[in-house]
């Protein structure tokens, strides 16, 4: 996290464009993905982060510029082998009616499946670590459809998580969880981080939690990274009005003495007092 | 073979884990040798073999009744090579064909309906839904009526039909990707276009041509020669096993496009790769036997009950549509014997109650 030594990136975005159709969504925008550590992406609705993260996980061709694998073109490499090195968990995944826990996860395991590879013992030992990881393994014979939104969150995680895969992207992964679920989610990410050495990307909407959380926070408006680097840096009543448009008080976490952004009273024009 | 819901040893024995750590729930057996491994769902694979001896009963019963009643043992006798004098002409040239074709039918049918209903992830949109069939049946007429067609020209012509009606409906449907409703609704109105253009060319043809058109236009197993059989055959042994390999993507497709292209699926080949074997599988259907309705349609939900599993279960759905095919050709010769009735009127019959019974669920659950 010092500053003097940027982190190597294997993943990295080299002045792309994005865009739908004929909407521009992200233009010449850069980004190294730090190895190691976590990322989170924050920034307003619609300011292309989703996008973003689309495009790093190659599902999403940049119109100009490039996304770098191993130093590898991302676009040009086939998608089986993009797939062993790098996960993705979309911002709303399917899971197909009446579908059992350890057969969702065991999905997780097909870019290392061939025709007649179907369930080598090495898919059996990733199933099991995901789902022992992700604290799931005693949901295992249910069926999805009749688990809480948390523990749904925590199995589609086991799926990209039995992907072994060194880089994990996950897009919003903590939407329409409660506080609780949203930190056991987090919780999980970090653990991952530290114990298993994961490079994690992560879109989250609450500030706090990207503060706490990350190593390392990419803060994007219209398309571009207005500001990168450790949360204490990044994030400042400054930084917040000029994203969000809103005007705050930023005080340490009493917890993880992390930046913490208290809204002000928008209607006063004063700024309410620090604590 | 291991049963994964036991004990698992592993390779050497190397490793050790707590009793707890081996219990892994996962559905069915794998065998594994050398590096490879193949995972088989007791529970499908269970149902597969019960509907292929329900089958091969219905079959026979089927052989064997009718104006001509012939005994189950001259049937087996027969289909052995060992006729007697009656049972060669009744079983080898009228019955045994169409019986076979029946079976093939069902089962092109029956993978196609359930690759379809599970690319569209709705039940409404199965082949006969959404005018694939019809417009293979439109080129299959197309074939009658202009070119006389034999049945190799016939079969072309449906497959033509089929694909160009299955781009016709995507590109009517697209609107920034297709979202699946656009695709049903779209489907089922070019389905009454083609069928109109159909009236209109068989009113406008030979009247031999209609009534060879006509018969063949309600899905009819009458007077089915072994040419059928072999367009069946054909059309199951070139693209059955593809569709078998193909299940893999379609099930992760299941997962959402961009959950599947994660796991390392090319989505848009997939796709497409599983959309021209689906159209082809029920063009050569209808081309053997005209449009029957409903089988693709019924088979693949009845699939997914019966193994209770999430995955296409396309070849449970195959078992399926040819069960249903077989048991409504019975019961379409036999219910007003000795007037018979064509088959697609018997599977209608069949079929219209769980269409209705379907719209109103998706009506209620507001799906569609």
């Amino acid at each position: 996290m010092n500053s003097q030594h940027p982190p190597s990136s294997r993943l990295q975005a080299d002045g792309v464009r994005l865009a739908y159709d004929d909407a521009v969504v992200v233009d010449d925008l850069d980004l190294q993905v730090p190895d190691g550590q976590i990322t989170v992406i924050v920034g307003p609705n619609a300011c292309g982060k989703s996008t973003l993260l689309r495009s790093l996980a190659r599902l999403l061709k940049p119109s100009a510029g490039r996304v770098l694998l191993d130093g590898d073109l991302i676009h040009s490499m086939p998608t089986k082998e993009v797939a062993r090195r790098l996960g993705l968990l979309p911002q709303s995944p399917i899971a197909p009616e009446g579908i059992l826990v350890v057969d969702l996860v065991a999905r997780g395991r097909t870019p290392h499946q061939k025709l007649f590879q179907q369930w080598s013992e090495s898919d059996e030992r990733a199933v099991r670590a995901a789902l022992t990881a992700t604290d799931t393994l005693e949901l295992a014979d249910r069926a999805v459809d009749e688990l809480s939104g948390g523990q749904r969150q925590r199995v589609w995680i086991a799926m990209a998580l039995a992907q072994e895969t060194e880089l994990l992207l996950l897009d919003e992964p903590t939407t329409f969880l409660d506080i609780t679920h949203q930190i056991d989610v987090l919780d999980l990410v970090r653990d991952l981080n530290e114990h298993e050495g994961r490079t994690v990307v992560v879109v989250l909407h609450d500030l706090n939690l990207a503060c706490r959380y990350a190593h390392h926070i990419v803060m994007m408006r219209e398309g571009d990274i207005v500001a990168s680097g450790p949360p204490a840096q990044v994030i400042t009543a400054d930084s917040v009005r000029n994203v969000f448009g809103l005007r705050s008080v930023v005080i340490d976490d009493p917890v993880s003495a992390t930046p913490l952004v208290i809204p002000a009273d928008q209607r006063q024009h004063g700024r309410s007092d620090d604590q | 073979m291991t049963d994964l819901r036991d004990e698992v040893t592993s390779g050497a024995g190397t490793r050790h884990h707590t009793a707890a750590a081996h219990v892994l729930l996962l559905r069915g057996r794998v065998i594994r040798w050398s590096g490879f491994s193949v995972r088989l769902d007791v529970r499908s694979t269970s149902v597969c073999v019960v509907l292929c001896g329900l089958l091969m009963v219905v079959s026979l019963w089927s052989i064997s009744v009718g104006d001509f009643p012939i005994s189950i043992r001259d049937v087996i006798a027969t289909i052995l090579g060992n006729p007697t004098e009656d049972s060669e002409f009744i079983v080898g040239t009228l019955r045994l064909p169409r019986v076979l074709v029946g079976i093939g039918v069902g089962a092109t049918f029956g993978m196609s309906g359930a690759i379809f209903q599970s690319l569209v992830r709705n039940p409404l949109g199965s082949p006969d839904m959404i005018g694939f069939n019809a417009g293979a049946a439109l080129g299959a007429v197309t074939a009658i009526v202009w070119f006389d067609g034999s049945p190799t020209q016939v079969s072309a012509g449906a497959v033509a039909g089929g694909i160009v009606a299955a781009l016709a409906v995507y590109l009517l449907a697209w609107k920034r990707g297709v979202q699946a409703y656009r695709l049903v609704l779209v489907g089922i109105g070019a389905g009454f276009a083609v069928n109109a253009f159909i009236d209109y060319l068989i009113t406008r043809a030979e009247i031999n041509d209609v009534q060879r058109a006509t018969v063949w236009l309600t899905g009819s197993l009458n007077g089915r020669s072994w040419d059928e059989v072999r367009i069946v055959a054909v059309a199951l042994a070139a693209l059955g096993p593809l569709a078998i390999i193909m299940q893999r993507r379609l099930d992760r497709l299941d997962l959402g496009d961009d959950t599947a292209a994660a796991l390392g699926i090319n989505v848009a080949r997939s796709k497409l790769a599983l959309v021209l074997v689906a159209v082809c599988l029920a063009s050569l259907g209808v081309a053997a036997a005209g449009p029957i309705a409903f089988v693709a349609f019924v088979a693949g939900p009845i699939a997914r009950r019966l193994a209770n599993s999430p995955s296409a279960c396309i070849v449970p759905a195959a078992f399926v549509g040819a069960l249903v095919t077989v048991v409504a050709d019975l019961a379409a010769r036999r219910l007003l014997a000795p007037t018979e009735l064509p088959v697609g009127i018997m599977t209608a019959a069949l079929g219209a109650p769980y269409l209705l019974w379907l719209l109103a669920r998706q009506a209620r659950t507001g799906a569609l």
